[in-house]
């Protein structure tokens, strides 16, 4: 088993050095200029090559790259004179538009992107799964019906409405959260209310859009479970309707469901850009589409790309390891 | 500067330095209320912007910013005088005791520091923290996007100093900026006769740094205070809080009228939410330092009840088609000429918000409110031919010239299979006007294509030369009340934002030579006279057309007084401001 996740590991770490490589190689071929765009309006061609030194992009890609891996163990020095500066490794670079290293700025906004994801994740369960098997239980009924509703509300909602609603037409219409506090950062341990003053319409916007689909996964995999051959054999040895949902049912239904809860969970820590915006949340999404979309600001760029992709490749660990211990054909494989 | 719409961030108002020199600049807008203001209070700004584009004084260089940081932030030299109206307009010693005293055919330039003007931490602010400021500009490696004038301007041959990190050629450095014996008056020796040099000492970019607190490029987040607050956080995407500097003297600053107790700027309000606050009225003491969104500006100036706390202003912009003129591009006089006349310019302006909101047409790239150096010019939007809704079948006559005089430029516009390309930022607005644009070209038989470039990056590729097309969309602003920040910066080869190419342009050689000459002018109104005539030579060769003379629009809450808008910096006269 150890030897198995050793080479599980192994093949996780090459991935991201593969993604981070890949992603200077784009940026590399892409036309854009961040050199040009740092230096004015009275750009002249050696203001232009000033700029690309200091921005690190006078040398080859391949340069740019090993510069790079050697800051995350290194860490990197910039500028000279009283504007030296060091940023200590893990050094993912300095970002000139943020004026900070990166490895700080994703230390700022991670917490806000977890926040968020986390407080989602557990509406959106809690939501999805109990509204799914009670559908499920009342087949056909009205309980079922209005599922089904809420399901084709929730799937066709996109956030950046349901966001817009709930923050206009119940945050600020009852002056729930004063728009001068929404979106600061509160410390769950020492402000728990603060915190979810701050978190709990954010996360109701993830949560609807996901609670939906889960509904309608839970729901189809109950009714599918309870049709199979095991749970009749459960109802013939005489065990009680609860029980057979609770120990064989749900099991069974719900072991898929987790582990794409997993990954889109997963999937969240990289940023939800959409609702980050509109709660005007400082997370990691807001931070890297600025980096693409205005600043080109590459070492965001690679920070929040590996950063993202690290949580989706590490959760598929997590779920491979899992499924190498519950079923141990996968570790002869 | 040129033009920042909102989203092309880096140039639109960094023309905000404007000195409107004429009256009725105010389109319409309430005289601020006649009662006296209060001291105290918590003074709050919403924008949907991440955060200031700078905020170390030497990288400043937007129009909103430079007025705000001015007003409660940092001092300069000089300023402008605090007053709603054209005498805004002028100047007045700020951290000098007067306006400058200039000297040598205005190729020397002294100022006196007023006695007990003081840092933050309570120490006195010296000639040596003024020239140090100054000498930032030079490290363009570190302290990047602002202003370059001190480099133009000074007697140091270009690129030979490389600014106080390096400090490679410092010796040129000390010989162009001198200091007194008594560490208060400094002396500029400049390189050619700048009448106006004392307007450029309005911007923060000849403001004082206190060198042992310079840290390079992060003072773009702690720079250190020499007004009337000074920064307590300033956290990008969140919140800059200012509180008072207790160091901060009203004797030697007799401009400046710090009311509020403390100012937050909250940042990345979602647009939607930052118009209901102030089309609700729902925090009285909000300023908003955006625009509304077109459809909420709409309603609000359509709402009499909102009258006594809004603004629309000509702003310090024009907006226009710039025509790249270099071979086989738009270089055939008629063809430009074809394209302005069939343009459906009503449409257009419709399009953004109507002549209310948007602007009028305009006949000059110099705007009306610089006063001395405008001019009505003759032809273009004043050609007896010219209609606003576009006129197809004049496009056709001028078109039929082109064919014999340049047919390969007439056979590009009007090949179905060739075409001219324009470039234009892509946004929402942009491929609607895209529509209109095409659809008149398309009535007087030109074919058009259309470039959309991001808006992150529009101007730093319609800036370079190989990937410009034939008409780009450009805007600019005067950095001052002179249209030499105007016209040698948009129409010669040396100029920051020339988006025509003309330098092999026939008419180019006679147009610089003057414009040469009107720049080193150092009687006022002879350099003016200058101007008209260029801007006039401009209009003829059809370098830009379709001038827009833009407006903007500025709102506020009802518990915030003293609102009104400083012609020359083009913005809020935020240091009036106080609440309720």
């Amino acid at each position: 088993m150890l030897k198995y996740i050793g080479r599980r590991v192994a093949y996780t770490l090459a991935i991201l050095v593969l993604i981070s490589l890949v992603v200077y190689l784009i940026f590399d071929v892409l036309p854009m200029d961040p050199a040009r765009l740092t230096c004015g309006k009275t750009c002249r061609p050696d203001v232009v090559e000033a700029n690309r030194h200091r921005l690190g992009l006078d040398v080859s890609v391949w340069q740019q790259w090993w510069r790079f891996i050697v800051g995350l163990f290194k860490g990197r020095d910039y500028a000279e004179g009283v504007a030296a500066f060091h940023c200590p490794a893990p050094s993912f670079g300095y970002s000139f538009n943020r004026h900070e290293c990166v490895s700080k700025l994703i230390g700022q906004a991670f917490p806000v992107t977890f926040s968020l994801a986390l407080g989602a994740f557990v509406m959106w369960l809690a939501l999805g799964v109990s509204l799914g098997v009670w559908a499920a239980r009342n087949k056909g009924k009205f309980v079922d019906r209005a599922s089904t509703t809420f399901v084709l509300v929730g799937t066709s909602l996109p956030t950046f409405i349901s966001g817009i609603l709930i923050l206009l037409f119940i945050v600020v219409k009852f002056n729930l959260v004063s728009p001068i506090d929404l979106g600061k950062w509160h410390n769950p341990f020492t402000d728990p209310f603060g915190w979810i003053k701050t978190f709990f319409f954010p996360c109701l916007t993830l949560a609807l859009a996901y609670a939906a689909s889960y509904t309608r996964f839970t729901r189809s995999n109950v009714i599918e479970t309870t049709a199979e051959d095991f749970i009749r054999t459960a109802k013939a040895k005489g065990l009680s309707a609860r029980t057979i949902m609770r120990k064989h049912t749900l099991r069974a239904a719900l072991a898929p469901i987790v582990t794409i809860a997993g990954l889109d969970f997963a999937g969240l820590l990289g940023g939800a850009i959409i609702t980050e915006g509109i709660f005007n949340l400082p997370g990691l999404g807001r931070l890297s589409i600025r980096a693409v979309l205005q600043d080109y600001d590459l070492p965001v760029i690679v920070a929040t790309t590996l950063l993202a992709a690290a949580f989706v490749v590490f959760m598929n660990l997590i779920v491979d390891i899992l499924y190498a211990f519950i079923d141990p054909r996968v570790r002869v494989a | 500067m040129s033009l920042k719409k909102s989203t092309v961030r880096r140039f639109l108002a960094s023309g905000a330095a404007l000195a409107l020199a004429v009256s009725g600049v105010i389109v319409s807008a309430t005289a601020p209320a006649n009662a006296a203001p209060t001291t105290g209070g918590t003074l709050y700004y919403f924008t949907h912007q991440e955060q200031f584009d700078h905020v170390d004084p030497q990288r400043v260089y937007v129009g909103r910013d430079i007025a705000f940081f001015n007003s409660y932030l940092y001092r300069n030299l000089v300023m402008y005088k605090p007053v709603t109206g054209p005498a805004g307009s002028s100047l007045v010693g700020d951290l000098a005791t007067n306006t400058g005293v200039p000297s040598n055919k205005a190729k020397t330039w002294k100022f006196t520091l007023r006695p007990g003007v003081t840092w933050e931490d309570g120490s006195a602010i010296t000639c040596a923290d003024v020239k140090y400021g100054i000498s930032r500009t030079f490290a363009q490696d570190v302290i990047t996007d602002g202003p370059t004038y001190a480099i133009t301007m000074l007697d140091i041959p270009a690129g030979k100093y490389k600014g106080p990190y390096s400090k490679e050629g410092q010796d040129l450095y000390d010989k162009a900026v001198t200091c007194s014996k008594d560490n208060r008056t400094v002396t500029f020796n400049l390189s050619r006769s700048v009448a106006d040099f004392n307007y450029a000492m309005t911007y923060p970019a000849f403001s004082p740094v206190k060198a042992t607190k310079d840290t390079g490029d992060k003072y773009d987040l702690r720079p250190f205070a020499s007004g009337p607050y000074k920064l307590d956080t300033y956290n990008i995407n969140d919140e800059m809080h200012l509180v008072r500097n207790p160091n901060w003297k009203k004797a030697s600053d007799p401009n400046r009228n710090p009311y509020p107790d403390d100012i937050r700027v909250r940042f990345g309000v979602a647009e939607d939410l930052r118009d209901s606050i102030f089309t609700d009225d729902s925090i009285k003491n909000a300023v908003n330092l955006d625009g509304l969104k077109p459809v909420a500006n709409k309603a609000f100036f359509a709402n009499p009840a909102n009258a006594d706390r809004r603004l629309n202003v000509y702003d310090p912009y024009v907006r226009y088609g710039a025509m790249n003129v270099s071979a086989g591009k738009m270089d055939c006089l008629e063809v430009r000429q074809a394209v302005f006349f069939a343009i459906n310019t009503q449409a257009l302006i419709d399009l953004s918000g109507g002549r209310e909101f948007y602007g009028d047409p305009g006949d000059n790239p110099v705007k009306p409110v610089l006063g001395l150096d405008y001019a009505p010019t003759t032809g273009n939007i004043h050609d007896p031919a010219w209609k606003i809704t576009g006129n197809p079948d004049k496009a056709k006559e001028l078109l039929a010239t082109a064919k014999t005089k340049c047919p390969t430029t007439y056979d590009k516009a009007t090949n179905p299979a060739k075409g001219i390309t324009y470039d234009l930022s892509n946004t929402a607005t942009n491929q609607k006007a895209s529509v209109l644009i095409k659809d008149a070209l398309t009535l007087a038989g030109i074919n058009v294509k259309f470039n959309f470039i991001p808006s992150g990056q529009y101007y730093s590729t319609i800036g370079d030369t190989t990937k410009q097309s034939d008409i780009s969309a450009a805007g600019w602003g005067a950095d001052w009340a002179n249209a030499s920040t105007v016209i040698p910066e948009l129409f010669t080869k040396e100029g920051g934002a020339n988006y025509t190419q003309n330098w092999n342009d026939p008419a180019y050689a006679a147009f610089k030579a003057k414009s040469d000459k009107a720049l080193a002018e150092t009687d006022r109104k002879k350099q003016a006279a200058m101007w008209k005539e260029l801007s006039q030579y401009v209009m003829d060769q059809y370098w830009i057309i379709r001038p827009i003379f833009s407006k903007g629009q500025f709102v506020w809450n009802s518990g915030v007084g003293g609102v009104g808008y400083w012609e020359p910096q083009g913005n809020f006269l935020f240091t009036a401001i106080y609440v309720k």
